[in-house]
């Protein structure tokens, strides 16, 4: 079991190109979204969209464990459960990052290898999958570090859009412990991609839209 | 992409489920120029300048990083230097500094973009978004870069130094016709900035001046024949000012 990989993949200073994602904060801000607010936005997104996220990425890490390695059916599974483009098009962007960092890591790992061979480009959870094989990190431990990375990605981009104590966002995420865990524990449920649950929250999806349409903004989506 | 027709192998299928874009063997991929400095001291102006000055003879392409995603990007668009197509900007999720330096993955993105799309492209210029003078580009996505500090900011900037200031591949003290109604004196600006610089070049810049306009262009074109030739090696000014030029205090 690899002891630093789980730390990299949890550490917001990791070169993929998230600092530009705000996991949903700027849209809902710009719909009215208070400060008061966020935790219960962290809690909405672990009960929806972090499920089908973190559940994605555990049977990406399967694929990337088998020989020949198919993304095909993930990708295609959650594309269908992702039915705002602009929230494709952020997902797949994100997911270069990490093609990008695999790459460099093992250029001929057979994940990463299958990873070019998708069109359009792989999405964020399927890129998790291949970075996952590639630093050989456990299913748990790689859905640890997506439902922790979107939580840390909102607490960190509030700090950039409705500005307030830093410590604040450190006690909203040890606060979604219990929820956090149910994620993990729904997603690692998951055992093939027809079984991926749809969670997508029409306001979420509404928001999205907007926040594609808008000038001045700080954040992908 | 019907342009890059000629970068395919005989026989190989045009379209295909694995289509990447590859610049030609025989030709190095675009050179990337980052061009930094504080708000307001003139970028923008000088990749429009550049691109009316090399458009005709150059294929380029722009990328802009801003505090608001796309203020510059459209400035330049409007501008009409350039087709607006070939202009990106980039979200930098309010750290426009990281997403030149630390992080430089969705610049990366928006550069390998236009190459696919417009490729085989000779030049693309990135704009920095950065907000004072620690600003500078990683060479992980600027091959060369010049930093642009104005004589309204004052004729001390050039001597207080910074990474920028004393290692980009060029500095530009620009607009100079200012000078005047600001009490700078440009000689002693551009010596003071050619001391601290060890002999790197410094460039007297104003848009009304025909003649610096001409050789902000040469130098560009000297480094693009640098850079195809496999001479050119791209330098980090780093994110600090060296300690050997921190001895003039502030
Ligand atoms: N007088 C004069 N003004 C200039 C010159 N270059 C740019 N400016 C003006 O300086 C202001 C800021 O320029 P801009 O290119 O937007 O700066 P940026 O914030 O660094 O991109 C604008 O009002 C420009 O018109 C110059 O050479 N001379
Ligand atoms: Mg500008």
């Amino acid at each position: 079991m690899a002891l630093l990989a789980p730390y990299l993949l949890a550490d917001g200073r990791l070169p993929v190109g998230a600092h530009t994602y705000s996991a949903g904060l700027e849209p809902a801000v710009a719909a009215g979204l208070t400060r008061a607010q966020i935790p219960a936005l962290l809690r909405a997104r672990l009960h929806t969209t972090v499920v089908t996220e973190a559940a994605a990425t555990a049977l990406a890490l399967r694929a990337a464990l088998r020989a020949p390695v198919d993304f095909a059916p993930v990708q295609e599974a959650l594309a269908a459960r992702t039915p705002t483009a602009p929230l494709r098009e952020a997902s797949a962007a994100l997911g270069r990052g990490v093609h990008r960092l695999a790459r460099r890591l093992d250029p001929d790992h057979p994940a990463v290898t299958a990873l070019a061979r998708i069109r359009p480009r792989p999405l964020r959870p399927v890129t998790l999958g291949a970075l996952g094989a590639v630093l050989g990190v456990g299913e748990e431990e790689l859905v640890h570090g997506v439902v922790y990375d979107e939580l840390q990605t909102i607490a960190s981009a509030a700090l950039k859009l409705l500005p307030g104590d830093p410590l604040d966002s450190v006690a909203w995420i040890v606060a979604a412990e219990a929820d956090a865990a149910r994620t993990v524990t729904e997603a690692l449920a998951v055992r093939t991609p027809a079984e991926l649950p749809a969670r997508t929250p029409p306001l979420t999806e509404q928001w999205a839209l907007e926040h594609d349409r808008r000038e001045r903004r700080l954040f992908l989506a | 992409m019907p342009d890059n027709a000629s970068a395919q192998q005989p026989g190989q299928p045009a379209q295909g489920p694995n289509e990447h874009y590859h610049q030609p063997l025989n030709q190095p991929r675009a050179l990337r120029i980052g061009v930094a400095g504080p708000v307001g001291t003139g970028k923008s102006s000088i990749l429009a300048t550049l691109c009316r000055e090399l458009a005709g003879e150059l294929s380029m392409a722009v990328v802009t990083n801003d505090i608001y995603t796309d203020e510059d990007a459209r400035f330049l668009r409007s501008a009409g230097v350039l087709p607006t197509e070939r202009i990106r900007a980039v979200e930098t999720g309010a750290c426009p500094h990281t997403a030149i330096r630390d992080d430089v993955s969705a610049n990366l993105d928006a550069v390998e973009d236009l190459e696919e799309a417009y490729g085989p492209l000779d030049l693309v210029l990135i704009e920095s978004g950065g907000d004072n003078l620690t600003a500078t580009f990683s060479p992980a996505l600027a091959d060369a870069q010049l930093f642009s500090i104005d004589v309204a900011g004052g004729g001390d900037v050039a001597r207080k130094g910074g990474p920028g200031i004393t290692g980009a591949d060029l500095l530009v003290i620009n607009k100079t016709d200012l000078a005047p109604h600001v009490e700078v004196d440009v000689t002693a600006m551009v010596a003071d900035a050619e001391r601290a610089r060890d002999g790197l070049p410094v460039l007297a810049l104003s848009k009304h001046d025909p003649e610096s306009i001409a050789r902000l262009a040469d130098w560009v074109r000297a480094v693009l024949v640098r850079h195809r030739s496999g001479t050119h090696v791209p330098t980090d000014p780093g994110p600090m000012a060296p300690h050997s030029h921190s001895h003039d205090g502030s």
